[in-house]
C-alpha cells in the first residue's frame, strides 16, 4: 500500500498496489460423454495434476448424482467439486420440496446452467458435462462452458485434451467427413446409433491417444454407464507416465 | 417506545427523526486488502499410508523469507483422539486453523452430552475443504496446504489434501511443497500403485518417511533437520497415535557435497 | 420464579477437590430411553451446569455460557475463569429482567468447575443475582436438600464421597415427591479424578452411589421405626 496525500491535508486516499492473488489453478485431466440410443456414458480419467506434478493417480471425478443421472466438472479441481457439491444438494431439495418427484436430463440440465450463470462474474472455471436418459428414454449428454451456455450433444469431449479427442469424436460418432465408398465424397455416411461396445472401444481409445498426447492424462480411466437398469461404473488402467 | 428488540439502543426517530441508514451502509474509501502472500512460513508436510495406519512429519521450523526465524514452529496439530493435521504456507494462518480446529473439536465433543458423533479425520478434512474454498472466494485465502491423516469411519487409513485455492486429493503418499517434488517420487517407490499401501509395514513407512525427510533437509533451503513425527495405528481394535517431537535427521551425510561445483550439474 | 420452584431438583457440591452436580430427572413416560436425554451440560471443558425450571431457557442460558467460553478462550487462549464467566453470565440473565418485552429466565442455573484457582460452585437465579456456594440447591426438594447440605464438612469432603451424599440427598429430597420414578444424573469435576474435566461419572461409581443413597435410606426407615416402636 502506497499512501498518496491529496491537496487536503487530513485526507489520505490509500491506492493498493496490484499483487493479486490467483483463485485458479488448472488440474488437468480429461472427459468425455457419449450418448447411445438407450445409454449414455461419462468417462473420466482419474489423474489429477498441478503444473508437472502428478498430484494423485485416483482422483475420481465422475459422479453419480442422482435419479439416473451421471455429473462431471473438469478443470479447477476445486470449482468442479463444489459444483457437483451443490448440484447435489439441490437434487436434494428438489425432491423434498416437490413430493419425490424424479428430477428429469433437461431439468437438471437447466438448473446446472443456473448454478453456473449465478456465478457469472467469478466463474466455476470447469467444463461441466451431464449424462443420462431423456423422457423417451434416449441416452443424452448435456454439455456447458464455463458460465453456463449449454446444449444436448450426441458426444462431447472436455477438459485438457478435449481438442485432441473432440475431432476423433466428430469422426467416428457423427460421422463427419465419412461418406459413401463410391460416391466420390457427395454422399454422408449415414447417421446410426452406435452400440454400447462400440462406444466403449471409441472410448478407451481416445483414452489411450490423448494419455500419449497429453501430459495431463493417465493413470486411469474411469466409466460410468446409465442405462434403465441403473448407472454401472467400470475402470481401465492407462499409461501412468 | 418502540419495543422490537432490533430497535433497541438505536437513536428513537420521535427525536432524531429517520435514521439515515446511508451511513451505516456507506463504503469504506479504502479498498478492502486481504492477504497476498504468505510471511512466515513452514515448508512441505509428508505423508504416507501403510498396511494398518498413516506416517505424518513436519518439520519445526517458521521462516521468513531467507531468514530462519523460528526453529520450534509445531506443524502437526492433533484434533480430536485420531487424526493429526500436518500444515505447511503460512504460520498466523497455521495458528488461525489451529484455533478453528479447537474450536470445532469442543463443539463436536464438548458440547454432546449424549454421547453421539465421534470427530473422525474425513469429517476434519470436508471441514477444513469447505474453510479454505470459502475464503478462496472471498479472495482472501488462508495461506497454507494441508494433510489430513487419520482414519475413516470403517477404520482404513484416510490421507487426503487441501491447500488454499480449497483443490482438495487423496492418494496414498501426499507431501505439501518442496516435499511434492522430492519426497512423493521417493514414497511412491515404496508404493506405485493406490490400493497397494497395504503391502506397506509400519516400519517401511517410518523409514520412507525419515529418509525422505533426509533428502529434503540436504535440498531444501528452507528445511531444518528438527522435526516431528506421528505415526497413527489401529491394531486390536484401537487406534494408537504415537506423537514424537523434537527428532533429528539421522545418517547425515555430506559426502555428495563435496565435489559439488555451482549448482551441482557441472562436476569439476 | 414459580416455574423454576416446583422444577425437579438439582443440586450442587463444592469438595475440597472439585464439584459434584448432580439432577433428579422426573421420569415422565416409561417411553423415555433410560440414561438418554441428559440433563447437566457442560459449558466448557472445566466447565459444567445444573439446573432446574423451564429447560429450554436452561437450554439457551447454557449456550450463552459456550459462547462467553469460547470467545474468552480464543481471545486469550487460556480456559475462562469461573468467576469471570459468572459476571458475564449474571449480566446477560439481569438483561433479561430490564425491558417488558422479553421475559426474565425461567431457571435457577448452579455451576461448577475448576480452574487456575481451584474448584467453584455458583448459584444464579432469574434476577441476575449469583452467589458462591459451598452447596447450592435448587427446584422443588430444595428444603430438604438445603438442609441436608449443611450437614456436610465441606473441608474434609471429597469429590468421591461427594457423589455418594449426592445421590443421597437427591434421594431424600425426592421422598415429598415418591408417586413419581426418577433417574439420577451426577457430574463431577475435579483435578484428581477427571483431569480438570467435567464428565459424567462413571457407571460403577453412580451405582454404587445410589446403592449407598439406598442403603441409607433403609437404615433411617429402621431408626423410624425403632423409634415409633419405643413411643
Amino acid at each position: 500500500m502506497t499512501t498518496i496525500a491529496s491537496e487536503y491535508g487530513n485526507e489520505n486516499n490509500s491506492v493498493p498496489i496490484e499483487h493479486r492473488f490467483n483463485p485458479y489453478s488448472d488440474n488437468g485431466g480429461t472427459v468425455l460423454g457419449i450418448a447411445g440410443e438407450d445409454f449414455a456414458i461419462l468417462a473420466g480419467d482419474t489423474r489429477i495434476v498441478s503444473g508437472y506434478n502428478i498430484d494423485s493417480r485416483y482422483e475420481p471425478k465422475v459422479f453419480d448424482v442422482g435419479d439416473n443421472i451421471v455429473m462431471t466438472a473438469n478443470g479447477f479441481a476445486a470449482d468442479g467439486a463444489a459444483l457437483i457439491d451443490r448440484f447435489k444438494s439441490a437434487f436434494k431439495w428438489y425432491k423434498f420440496d416437490n413430493n419425490n418427484k424424479k428430477l428429469t436430463i433437461q431439468s437438471a440440465a437447466r438448473y446446472i446452467q443456473h448454478l453456473l450463470y449465478g456465478k457469472r462474474f467469478f466463474p466455476f472455471y470447469v467444463s461441466t458435462l451431464i449424462a443420462g436418459l431423456d423422457e423417451e428414454g434416449k441416452g443424452a449428454v448435456y454439455s456447458y462452458d464455463p458460465v453456463g451456455s449449454y446444449e444436448r450433444e450426441q458426444c462431447r469431449a472436455g477438459g485438457a485434451a478435449a481438442s485432441l479427442i473432440m475431432p476423433f469424436l466428430d469422426n467416428q460418432v457423427n460421422f463427419k467427413n465419412q461418406f459413401e465408398p463410391g460416391s466420390d465424397g457427395r454422399v454422408k455416411k449415414p447417421l446410426r446409433y452406435l452400440s454400447l461396445e462400440e462406444v466403449l472401444a471409441l472410448v478407451r481409445d481416445a483414452f489411450t491417444s490423448a494419455t500419449e498426447r497429453h501430459i495431463q492424462v493417465g493413470d486411469g480411466l474411469e466409466v460410468l454407464i446409465v442405462t434403465k437398469d441403473g448407472i454401472k461404473k467400470v475402470y481401465y488402467p492407462l499409461k501412468r507416465d | 417506545m418502540n419495543h422490537d428488540p432490533f430497535y433497541w439502543g438505536r437513536p428513537s426517530d420521535e427525536t432524531y427523526g429517520h435514521y439515515n441508514h446511508a451511513i451505516a451502509n456507506a463504503k469504506s474509501q479504502i479498498p478492502t486488502s486481504h492477504t497476498q502472500q504468505p510471511i512466515i512460513t513452514g515448508t512441505s508436510v509428508l505423508a504416507l499410508k501403510f498396511k494398518n495406519g498413516v506416517a505424518i512429519a513436519a518439520d519445526n521450523m517458521g521462516s521468513y523469507g531467507s531468514l530462519l526465524r523460528f526453529n520450534n514452529i509445531e506443524r502437526l496439530i492433533r484434533v480430536g483422539t485420531e487424526t493429526i493435521v500436518g500444515i505447511s504456507g503460512d504460520i498466523s494462518d497455521l495458528q488461525y486453523i489451529e484455533r478453528l480446529l479447537h474450536q470445532l473439536q469442543t463443539e463436536e465433543e464438548v458440547y454432546d452430552s449424549d454421547g453421539g458423533h465421534n470427530l473422525r479425520a474425513p469429517h476434519v478434512h470436508e471441514y477444513l475443504s469447505r474453510v479454505m474454498y470459502n475464503r478462496r472466494l472471498k479472495m482472501d485465502p488462508l495461506w497454507n496446504a494441508i494433510i489430513v491423516a487419520g482414519f475413516s469411519d470403517d477404520r482404513t487409513p484416510f490421507l487426503r489434501y487441501v491447500d488454499l485455492l480449497g483443490v482438495t486429493y487423496g492418494s496414498l503418499a501426499l507431501a505439501t511443497g518442496f516435499g511434492a517434488h522430492l519426497a512423493v517420487p521417493l514414497l511412491r517407490k515404496l508404493v506405485p500403485y493406490d490400493a497397494d499401501y497395504e503391502k506397506v509395514s509400519e516400519e517401511q513407512a517410518r523409514v520412507a518417511i525419515a529418509d525422505s525427510l533426509r533428502v529434503l533437509y540436504y535440498r531444501d533451503a528452507r528445511s531444518s533437520d528438527k522435526y516431528t513425527f506421528a505415526v497413527l495405528t489401529f491394531e486390536n481394535d484401537k487406534i494408537n497415535v504415537d506423537y514424537k517431537q523434537d527428532l533429528k535427521v539421522e545418517n547425515q551425510s555430506w559426502r555428495f557435497a563435496e565435489n559439488l561445483i555451482g549448482y551441482g550439474s557441472k562436476q569439476q | 420464579m414459580k416455574a423454576v420452584e416446583n422444577g425437579s431438583t438439582s443440586i450442587g457440591i463444592k469438595a475440597k477437590d472439585g464439584v459434584v452436580l448432580a439432577v433428579e430427572k422426573i421420569v415422565n413416560s416409561k417411553l423415555l430411553v433410560p440414561g438418554k436425554n441428559k440433563r447437566i451440560q457442560t459449558i466448557d471443558r472445566h466447565i459444567g451446569v445444573a439446573y432446574s425450571g423451564l429447560l429450554p431457557d436452561g437450554r439457551h442460558f447454557v449456550n450463552r455460557g459456550r459462547d462467553e467460553a469460547s470467545t474468552y478462550s480464543n481471545m486469550y487462549k487460556e480456559p475462562v475463569s469461573i468467576p469471570h464467566l459468572m459476571d458475564r453470565l449474571g449480566l446477560y440473565v439481569q438483561n433479561y429482567t430490564c425491558y417488558n418485552s422479553v421475559r426474565p429466565f425461567g431457571v435457577v442455573s448452579i455451576v461448577g468447575g475448576v480452574d487456575a484457582n481451584g474448584p467453584h460452585l455458583y448459584m444464579i437465579e432469574p434476577s441476575g443475582t449469583y452467589w458462591g456456594y459451598t452447596g447450592a440447591a435448587t427446584g422443588k426438594g430444595r428444603q430438604t436438600a438445603k438442609s441436608e447440605l449443611e450437614k456436610l464438612n465441606f473441608e474434609e469432603l471429597t469429590v468421591r464421597e461427594a457423589v455418594k451424599h449426592a445421590a443421597r440427598i437427591i434421594r431424600q429430597a425426592h421422598e415429598d415427591n415418591k408417586d413419581k420414578d426418577y433417574e439420577l444424573e451426577i457430574t463431577w469435576c475435579s483435578l484428581e479424578e477427571t483431569g480438570g474435566q467435567h464428565q459424567f461419572v462413571p457407571e460403577d461409581l453412580l451405582q454404587e452411589a445410589i446403592k449407598f443413597a439406598q442403603e441409607e435410606d433403609d437404615e433411617d426407615d429402621e431408626d423410624e421405626e425403632d423409634t415409633e416402636m419405643a413411643t
